[in-house]
């Protein structure tokens, strides 16, 4: 992807890429919403079917278009985002960027740091995985999530950041 | 009622409070004196006659109704009712009065109520935004206050001490702020109090008639039609104007001269009682405003019935916003708002600008001379800088489209040639384009942060960047084929103003670069809330 189009003005420091693990750990998580989506449209297509509410063909090409879509999400989608994820911490600010279509740059002054809380759910923690939330005092975008980081890197990550941010705060 | 039942006290019970009386002879608080108890007292035994009055003013109508118009069975019944709601929140006073405890004491404000469970509630004195006190003719009447304790966030104030007196309202009021300065290390006395800015009837006249909203609605269109002057040929407008009288005269003669007048009597009537209530609004709103300043903190009082006071360390101001609407503009006028970290009032005088409020008018010449008065450090930044010139021709676009499906859905309902108008007014849109491009722009300086937009109404924000918290820079499909992007700082405050500032069609690069500048520069300062 044109993933240079946000870096092009870049300082030495390099994005760093989120943990290739959190990959499948997205399929797992868009398989599972596939599933429950994919089986209330079927329910929903049933109903309005039997009831002759809509054609069936209607219906069907409805279904099938979801549920292509749902399989873009699946096979394509989650390597996309990836690829569009990066973070760097570039002196005391902490760099995020993601986004496909419609692209974000956080930037977060670590100063502005309040808490930091890592999070794993539990097919996150099976796998080793770990997120961090890092909040501040703002009102719009309080908070920047890192998602899909290695357990252990987002230990020290998260000490890293508050050692940095830690002389501040409310 | 309650009494009766023996109160369970958790194990700790907190400090027995020396009963005294309740105007505050518990002594005069001393500034230097931050350690050990400052100041300490209970709610004033007038919050019964309060709840009373509060009571029945909550239930007077439903109870005159059922008084007069209730049906004759039923009514023992409803009355029964009537007094339930009459006598249980008097009680809830009662109980209130007898078990609210506050004091100053180590540099917190530590509050104590509740019965069964006993709640204390210690508050920081560095923390404290603002204390509002305020007064409603009653509370007046007999020289009493409430008062609001408000740190940041949260939906509601941190303490609400419902009623003191007001000479004990102000006494908590300077020992909190006495206690923040010493806090503060500056041990000199505190700063004479002096006046930034006192509004006067006729300003606040003049600000209720130019916050007429139908008011404004006549100014665009006047102004839009000078605009159209400009481009619209003589022949072609007199031809207009000739077809419009006719059309006039036709429906006159046709409706008839007196439906006629009837009419135009009832659009003026209308017109002329909003703007008298506009008027009176303002008036009886912000009566006697006064915007003070010692020191570090400003205070602003008014209010003709109900009296407000606040008061706000200027630190706290988390952005500012100039607001000019288009009639306030045609005179040269503007509204000054402050976003602070203090909790979003929801009650509805909030919402009219109670609260974010710094001056509800004033002249637009006066305003840079105002400044420093909030931002001390506030630097010239230099030029505005102006966005990507392809914004026009996107703005533009975006209400050309608006324009397109009004005359579609126009043309689908009547089938006309003549239905097709709305494209008519592409012209004004790419002219609005155009005058707002114009004044779209930003200021980047080494401590400030400004950014400004709008034509028809304008508003400018001036952010210290040592608030900024996050710097975001936003791209849509659109921005990219067009190589721009938006740059957001968000900050504590909360968005009396309308979301936080932002600037959109931002070359690429350049927007990367002042995103990157301003976290930096927040990344280097101090950011206390």
């Amino acid at each position: 992807m044109d993933g240079e189009t946000l870096s092009q003005a870049t300082p030495p420091v390099l994005y760093q890429a989120l943990d290739p693990r959190v990959v499948k750990l997205w399929k797992i998580h868009s398989l599972i919403a596939s599933g429950v989506l994919l089986s209330v449209a079927g329910i929903a297509v049933l109903i309005l079917g039997f009831g002759r509410t809509a054609p069936w063909r209607w219906l069907a090409t409805a279904w099938l278009a979801l549920a292509a879509l749902r399989v873009y999400f699946l096979f394509w989608h989650q390597q996309r985002v990836y690829r569009n994820w990066g973070y760097r911490l570039d002196g005391r600010v902490l760099e995020t960027r993601h986004g496909i279509w419609w692209r974000q740059l956080q930037l977060l002054p670590l100063a502005r740091l309040q808490h930091v809380d890592l999070h794993s759910g539990p097919i996150e923690r099976s796998m080793g995985l770990a997120s961090l939330l890092l909040h501040t005092a703002g009102t719009h975008e309080a908070t920047i999530v890192i998602p899909g980081l290695d357990a252990n890197e987002a230990v020290r990550l998260r000490d890293h950041l508050v050692t940095v941010g830690g002389d501040d705060g409310v | 009622m309650m009494e009766s039942e023996p109160p369970r006290l958790p194990p700790q019970l907190p400090p027995p409070i020396p009963q005294q009386a309740p105007d505050g002879s518990a002594g005069t608080p001393r500034p230097g004196f931050a350690e050990g108890l400052l100041l300490e007292g209970r709610l004033h035994p007038l919050t019964l006659i309060f709840a009373v009055w509060n009571t029945i003013k909550g239930i007077l109508i439903p109870l005159v109704v059922i008084m007069f118009f209730g049906r004759k069975r039923a009514e023992d019944l409803y009355f029964l009712f009537a007094m339930v709601f009459l006598v249980l929140p008097i009680g809830f006073a009662t109980v209130r009065y007898f078990t609210f405890t506050y004091r100053i004491q180590h540099g917190e404000l530590i509050t104590h109520h509740g019965v069964l469970g006993r709640t204390q509630r210690i508050i920081p004195l560095n923390r404290v935004q603002d204390i509002r006190i305020e007064q409603s003719l009653l509370h007046r009447l007999f020289r009493m206050a409430d008062v609001h304790v408000e740190t940041a966030g949260g939906k509601e104030p941190e303490a609400s001490l419902s009623v003191l007196s007001l000479v004990e309202a102000e006494r908590l009021r300077a020992a909190v702020f006495d206690v923040k300065r010493t806090a503060a290390a500056t041990a000199e006395a505190p700063p004479a109090r002096e006046i930034i800015r006192r509004l006067t009837v006729r300003e606040l006249v003049f600000a209720g008639l130019t916050s007429n909203q139908m008011a404004s609605a006549i100014a665009v269109l006047l102004v839009v039609w000078n605009l159209l002057d400009d481009f619209i040929s003589p022949e072609a407008y007199e031809r207009w104007v000739l077809r419009t009288t006719q059309a006039a005269t036709e429906w006159v003669t046709h409706v008839g001269q007196r439906a006629w007048i009837g009419f135009l009597i009832i659009t003026v009537a209308v017109l002329l009682v909003g703007m008298l209530f506009s008027v009176i609004g303002s008036v009886v709103m912000f009566y006697g405003f006064t915007l003070a300043r010692s020191g570090e903190d400003l205070h602003r009082s008014y209010g003709l019935f109900t009296r407000r006071s606040s008061s706000l360390p200027r630190r706290r101001i988390q952005v500012l916003k100039v607001e000019e609407t288009i009639l306030r503009r045609l005179f040269g006028l503007a509204t000054l708002r402050a976003d602070t970290a203090a909790s979003t009032g929801q009650e509805q005088h909030q919402n009219r600008g109670g609260r974010d409020m710094l001056l509800p008018i004033l002249r637009k010449t006066e305003l840079e001379g105002l400044l420093p008065n909030f931002f001390p450090d506030l630097d010239n930044g230099g030029d505005w800088r102006q966005v990507a010139r392809v914004a026009v021709r996107r703005g533009t676009f975006k209400g050309s489209l608006v324009c397109a499906i009004i005359a579609a859905i126009s043309y689908g309902i009547q089938r006309e040639w003549l239905a097709l108008w709305p494209l008519l007014l592409v012209p004004v849109v790419y002219l609005l384009n155009v005058m707002s491009f114009r004044y779209l722009g930003y200021v980047h300086g080494p401590k400030y942060f400004r950014t400004r937009r709008g034509w028809l109404r304008r508003s400018t924000h001036i952010v210290p960047i040592r608030n900024a918290q996050v710097v975001l820079v936003r791209q849509t499909p659109f921005d990219r084929r067009f190589k721009v992007a938006s740059v957001l700082v968000d900050t504590a405050g909360k968005s009396h103003t309308g979301g936080p500032p932002r600037i959109g069609n931002v070359p690429h690069e350049e927007a990367l670069e002042l995103a990157r500048a301003l976290a930096r520069q927040a990344a280097e300062t101090r950011f206390r809330i």
